[in-house]
């Protein structure tokens, strides 16, 4: 963590275009960066297309768009999953589906179609070991599939509960416990024991929520922190207690760690935590801005402080930025202005000899 | 003497009541007939989505004992509970306060079965879920 204590600058690698809309989504596939199979991730777009990109392995800063899925959705692409093993990919469209796409030597299929919610579909997300897709929508629920062979799925639950449009799903990194968040101003938490599935807990004002449209969260990479983003212009940090929620009982609860107010002063609309603890937030005002722990201090409990900001990032509003897994500090950006630029936050000087 | 300015005093009271009285008989009668009206509404469209749910199961039911193993645990088990939710519905007891839950109950089960099953079938008498025209797409 003392990497950046000679400073850090975000160093824009590349600018990709190709979408004919804006880019609302991204994310990366988790299987590559590993033992030299190349960097790829996945974009979807107002322009009703999915996007595959691969960084090319003799030029390491050139990406090339090596699929386009189209001809399958008839309305935007709002979000995007690759399930765990990195082989699906789940595509959630304001069309009311969910279309899951399988990478067959080089081409993408769709070979499965979820249909049930009543319209747009916002978010969708795989959970830790790949047998369950999680998704939410404009309809206010939240739909639990689990995949059955042949690449089938099954309604699991239809959970209500939100008062309003659900922005984003999203498993836990390590238990199967769904966390959900919503134009009601709220952060649900479900678990489920067999197939009945339940609100074990809501995080809304009287918790220290926050007080408007939460658009996104995400996990640290132990999962016993999560950060969240609002239409409030704050980041919030939530905890929990890890040893309870792997004893068996499946669920602890979340409580208010620490809100990071002033940073901003558009909407927040996307969030994610590295797995080094860098905490990445895209905005409205067209800027990413970089949250660490601060160490130092005698306050009880940690706080964040800003590390980078990055103006002018895009020339439109922020949608989505995603750490890749790989060992470089790669991240993606998605934008309103149609783009996806890829950065690399790197340290100015060398690592303090620790 | 008092008597005869007695009723030109309380005109305006003997007026008022007369008027009221009349009214309230007038309401009575209005009232109980659209209460009946309403009644039988409300009534008949809980009867037909009811009706229509009871249609469904045991078309699923039929199918499944003509081969039992189209149909996964997970599904015959939805089916069940469903129709549980229909045993339990309270017919001649509207005013009970578990009839909206039991139906919204119902739909979440049906549109979870459906969804499963892959068919687009729809009750087209009830409300959507999450009808409302002034919120926009993002």
């Amino acid at each position: 963590m003392e990497l950046y204590e000679g400073g850090c600058e975000l160093k824009l690698l590349e600018t990709l275009e190709g979408h004919s809309d804006r880019v609302w989504s991204l994310a990366w596939n988790p299987v590559t960066a590993a033992a030299g199979t190349p960097l790829v991730f996945a974009s979807c777009s107002g322009d009703k297309t999915v996007r595959i990109w691969e960084n090319t392995p003799s030029h390491s800063a050139s990406w090339t768009c090596k699929a386009v899925l189209e001809d399958t959705h008839t309305r935007t692409v709002r979000s995007c999953a690759w399930s765990p093993s990195g082989k699906l990919l789940a595509t959630a469209s304001f069309d009311a589906t969910t279309a899951i796409w399988e990478n067959v030597g080089g081409d993408y299929e769709c070979v499965s179609t979820l249909e049930g919610h009543e319209n747009e579909v916002k978010s969708v997300s795989w959970n830790a070991s790949g047998t369950l897709l999680a998704t939410c929508g404009r309809d206010k629920s939240v739909w639990i599939w689990e995949l059955q062979p042949g690449n089938e799925f099954e309604c699991v639950s239809v959970l209500q509960g939100h008062t309003q449009d659900v922005k984003m799903v999203q498993w836990h990194p390590s238990t199967d416990v769904l966390f959900s968040c919503s134009y009601d101003n709220t952060i649900k938490v479900w678990a489920g024991d067999d197939d009945d599935w339940q609100c074990v807990q809501t995080l809304g004002e009287p918790n220290s929520g926050h007080s408007s449209t939460v658009w996104a969260l995400s996990f640290n990479a132990s999962g016993d922190k999560m950060v969240t983003c609002s239409d409030d212009l704050t980041l919030k940090i939530w905890e929990t207690d890890n040893i309870q929620m792997h004893s068996g009982d499946g669920y602890a609860p979340w409580r208010h760690l620490c809100t990071l107010t002033g940073y901003h002063d558009r909407s927040i609309f996307s969030v994610h935590w590295s797995s080094e603890g860098i905490i990445a937030s895209g905005a409205a005002d067209d800027a990413i801005r970089f949250f660490v722990e601060n160490r130092d201090g005698l306050v009880d409990g940690p706080t964040y402080k800003l590390l980078l900001k990055k103006e002018k990032a895009h020339d439109m509003d922020i949608n989505s930025i995603q750490w890749s897994s790989g060992e470089k500090r790669l991240l993606a950006s998605a934008s309103d202005d149609g783009t996806i630029k890829i950065w690399e936050l790197a340290s100015l000087c060398m690592e303090n000899g620790h | 003497m008092e008597d005869i300015f007695e009723s030109s005093l309380h005109l305006e009271e003997t007026h008022f009541e007369e008027g009221y009285s009349d009214g309230y008989k007038h309401g009575l009668v209005i009232g109980k007939e659209e209460a009946q009206q309403v009644g039988l509404r409300v009534g008949f469209e809980a009867g037909e989505e009811l009706g229509f749910y009871r249609g469904c199961i045991e078309v699923w039911n039929f199918a499944i004992r003509v081969d039992q193993t189209r149909f996964s645990d997970r599904i015959q088990k939805m089916i069940k509970q469903m129709e549980e939710l229909v045993e339990k519905y309270p017919v001649f007891d509207p005013e009970s306060e578990s009839v909206q839950e039991l139906m919204e109950a119902l739909r979440l089960k049906f549109r979870a079965i459906s969804a499963t099953l892959g068919m687009k079938l729809e009750y087209n008498g009830y409300p959507k879920m999450g009808q409302d025209p002034k919120e926009m797409g993002f």
